[in-house]
C-alpha cells in the first residue's frame, strides 16, 4: 500500500506533470521505475482530469487567459484528485480559485462571478437530468401516485407554491449575465449586485436577474405555503412558474 | 496448445460495441447493426438518471455485458463491499451474462487517478488478486473476468511476463480472461514483446470475451520514439485486426466489443470497424 500511495502521489505531483523540481521522485520507494514513462502516465491522467474540469468552467478557464497555466499548476500541487466525477473535480477547482483570489485578485475582477455561475449551472443541469429522466421514464415503468379523486382541482390555481429544488440562487458582484449570452471580447460587465436564479428548462439554462424581494421570496420557500398566504401575488406567481422557479401543486 | 479443431466446434463470437450516452438516440437507431451492447456498471451507478435510464431501457430489447471501471481490484486494500453489492443488483437487472473488470488499480485511500495502473508482476500480486476474485465471485451471480490493461510504466520489481501472471490469476481463481486485443498489442509495440507469443501463452479456455479498439501515437521530449495510447478515438489498427484474427484461431470468444470513447461523432468508423470486425469473425469461420 505505502508504495501504491508514493507512486499515486508522483503521479499527480507538478513534478511528474509538468517536469518541475520537487522532491516528491527522490522517495526511496519509487527508485527502479522508468520516470520518463512514468511522466506519460502522469500527463494522460492529468490531461483527462483537466478535460472534465474544463467541460465545467468553458467561460472562465477562456477568460483565465495567460494566467491559465500558472494558475493550473498551482491548483494541481493544492488539490490532488480524490473523486472521479467530474463535478467534483470542478468544485475542487471552484474551491481553490475562489480562495487563490481572495488574496490575489484576479485581473477581471468579475471572473469570480462567472466561475460561480458556471459551477451552479453545472449543478442544477445535474439536478435536472434527474427529474427529467423520471419524466421521460415510460408510464408503464413510472411509480403511480393517483390522487384521490375527491381531492382533484377544480380550477387551475394553485393551492401551494415552494421553490423549485433544482434552481440555484446566487448574487454576483457584476451583471455577467450577458457573458452567458455570447457577449465576449471587450466586454465589460458593470458592477452592481446582482440576485440571480438560475433555472434548466426544456433543455435550456435560463439565468433570471430578480428583485431582491423575489430572490428573498424564492428563498424563503423551502417547504410548500399555502398560496392564500401570499395575498395579491397571484401574478408573480404565474410568472415565477413559468420561469420555472415555483412548483406548484393544487 | 489448445487445438484449433475444439475450437471450432463453438460458436460464433457476438459483436457490438461499448455503449456510450453521447451517442445513445444513435445507437437506438442502429440497434440492429449489432448482437449486443456493452454498459458500463459504473454509468449505471454513478451516471445520471437519464444516462441510467437509457441504459435500462435497452434490457429485453438486446443482450447487454457488464463491464466496470470503478472496482480498483489492485488497490492494496480490502474490496468495497457496498460497491460489489451494487454491482451484483446491477448484473442481475441486466440480466447480463458476465461481470469484468481490469486487472489494475486506480486509487489509493485520499487519492484517485481516475486512470487504470498496472501491477507488480509478482507471485505475490497475483495471490492477493487471486483472493479478492474469489471475493467477488462470492458476491456476483455470474462469471467474473479480468481484463487485460494498456500500461505506460512496469513496476521494476516484475518477474513474471505477462501471459504468466495472467494465467497464473486466471487459473488459480476460475476467473476468465476479457482479452483486450488492443491493449496488447500497444504493450507490445511499447514494450518491446511479440503479441503472438503472448497469444500462444496464453491457457486454453481463457478468453471468454475480447475489447478492440483504436488509439494514437503520442510524442514526448523525454521519449525517444513515439508511444501508442490507448485513448478509444481512432479507427481499429489493421495490426489488431491481424491479431483479432489469430485470436478467433486459438480461442472462442463468446463475443466481441468495439470501445469507443472519443471522436463519437464518427459514427461511421464505428459501423465500419464493426464491419471489420465481422469480416474477421466470417473468415474464422469460413476456416473452421
Amino acid at each position: 500500500m505505502d508504495r501504491q500511495t508514493r507512486l499515486l502521489e508522483y503521479l499527480t505531483s507538478r513534478e511528474a506533470i509538468f517536469g518541475d523540481v520537487g522532491s516528491t521522485s527522490r522517495n526511496p520507494l519509487l527508485q527502479g521505475f522508468d520516470r520518463a514513462l512514468l511522466h506519460i502516465e502522469a500527463r494522460f491522467s492529468h490531461e483527462k482530469r483537466m478535460e472534465k474540469i474544463a467541460a465545467v468552467f468553458p467561460k472562465t478557464f477562456a477568460l483565465l487567459g495567460d494566467d491559465r497555466d500558472a494558475i493550473v499548476r498551482e491548483f494541481v500541487h493544492a488539490c490532488p484528485p480524490f473523486d472521479i466525477s467530474r463535478l467534483e473535480n470542478a468544485r475542487q477547482l471552484y474551491n481553490f480559485l475562489i480562495s487563490r483570489w481572495e488574496n490575489r485578485p484576479p485581473a477581471l475582477r468579475y471572473l469570480p462571478d462567472v466561475a460561480t455561475c458556471e459551477l451552479a449551472i453545472a449543478q442544477v443541469r445535474i439536478g435536472a437530468d434527474s427529474r427529467l429522466a423520471v419524466a421521460k421514464r415510460p408510464a408503464h415503468k413510472r411509480p403511480t401516485h393517483k390522487r384521490p379523486t375527491h381531492n382533484r382541482p377544480t380550477h387551475n390555481r394553485p393551492s401551494e407554491i415552494r421553490r423549485n429544488p433544482l434552481i440555484a440562487l446566487l448574487h454576483t458582484r457584476f451583471d455577467v449575465r450577458p457573458i452567458f449570452e455570447g457577449k465576449w471580447g471587450d466586454f465589460s460587465p458593470i458592477e452592481r449586485v446582482v440576485p440571480l436564479a438560475i433555472s434548466f428548462r426544456a433543455g435550456e439554462i435560463g439565468i433570471f436577474e430578480l428583485t431582491p424581494e423575489v430572490f428573498n421570496l424564492l428563498a424563503a420557500l423551502d417547504a410548500w405555503v399555502a398560496v392564500d398566504e401570499l395575498p395579491n401575488a397571484e401574478g408573480l406567481i404565474a410568472d415565477l412558474g413559468e420561469a420555472g422557479l415555483l412548483e406548484e401543486r393544487r | 496448445m489448445f487445438s484449433v479443431a475444439k475450437a471450432d466446434r463453438r460458436r460464433r463470437p457476438a459483436v457490438g460495441i461499448g455503449y456510450r450516452s453521447a451517442i445513445a438516440e444513435w445507437t437506438r437507431a442502429n440497434l440492429k447493426c449489432f448482437d449486443l451492447l456493452e454498459v458500463t456498471i459504473d454509468h449505471c451507478i454513478y451516471g445520471s438518471a437519464t444516462q441510467r435510464a437509457e441504459i435500462f431501457d435497452f434490457v429485453g430489447s438486446i443482450p447487454i455485458n457488464a463491464h466496470g471501471i470503478g472496482l480498483s481490484i489492485g488497490t492494496d486494500v480490502p474490496l468495497d463491499l457496498a460497491y460489489l453489492d451494487q454491482v451484483a443488483a446491477i448484473v442481475e437487472q441486466l440480466h447480463a451474462p458476465t461481470y469484468s473488470e481490469h486487472l489494475a488499480f486506480t486509487r489509493v485511500p485520499g487519492r484517485d487517478l481516475a486512470n487504470l495502473l498496472p501491477l507488480p508482476k509478482t507471485i505475490a500480486a497475483a495471490e492477493s488478486i487471486i483472493a479478492k476474485v474469489r471475493t467477488v465471485q462470492s458476491r456476483i451471480g455470474v462469471p467474473f473476468l479480468l481484463e487485460n490493461i494498456s500500461y505506460a510504466f512496469e513496476w521494476p520489481d516484475s518477474n513474471l511476463s505477462d501471459a504468466d501472471f495472467l494465467n497464473l490469476i486466471c487459473r488459480e481463481s476460475g476467473a476468465g480472461l476479457l482479452l483486450d486485443v488492443e491493449n496488447l498489442y500497444l504493450n507490445a509495440q511499447n514494450h518491446d514483446f511479440d503479441a503472438y507469443e503472448f497469444l500462444d501463452s496464453l491457457s486454453p479456455d481463457t478468453v471468454r470475451e475480447i475489447h478492440m479498439a483504436g488509439g494514437i501515437a503520442i510524442s514526448d521530449d523525454g521519449l525517444q520514439r513515439s508511444f501508442l495510447a490507448d485513448t478509444h478515438s481512432h479507427p481499429v489498427p489493421d495490426e489488431t485486426l491481424d491479431l483479432l484474427e489469430y485470436a478467433l484461431s486459438l480461442y472462442s470468444p463468446q463475443t466481441i466489443i468495439l470501445e469507443r470513447d472519443d471522436r463519437l461523432d464518427e459514427t461511421g468508423e464505428i459501423l465500419a470497424d464493426v464491419a471489420r470486425i465481422r469480416l474477421c469473425v466470417d473468415q474464422w469461420s469460413k476456416h473452421a
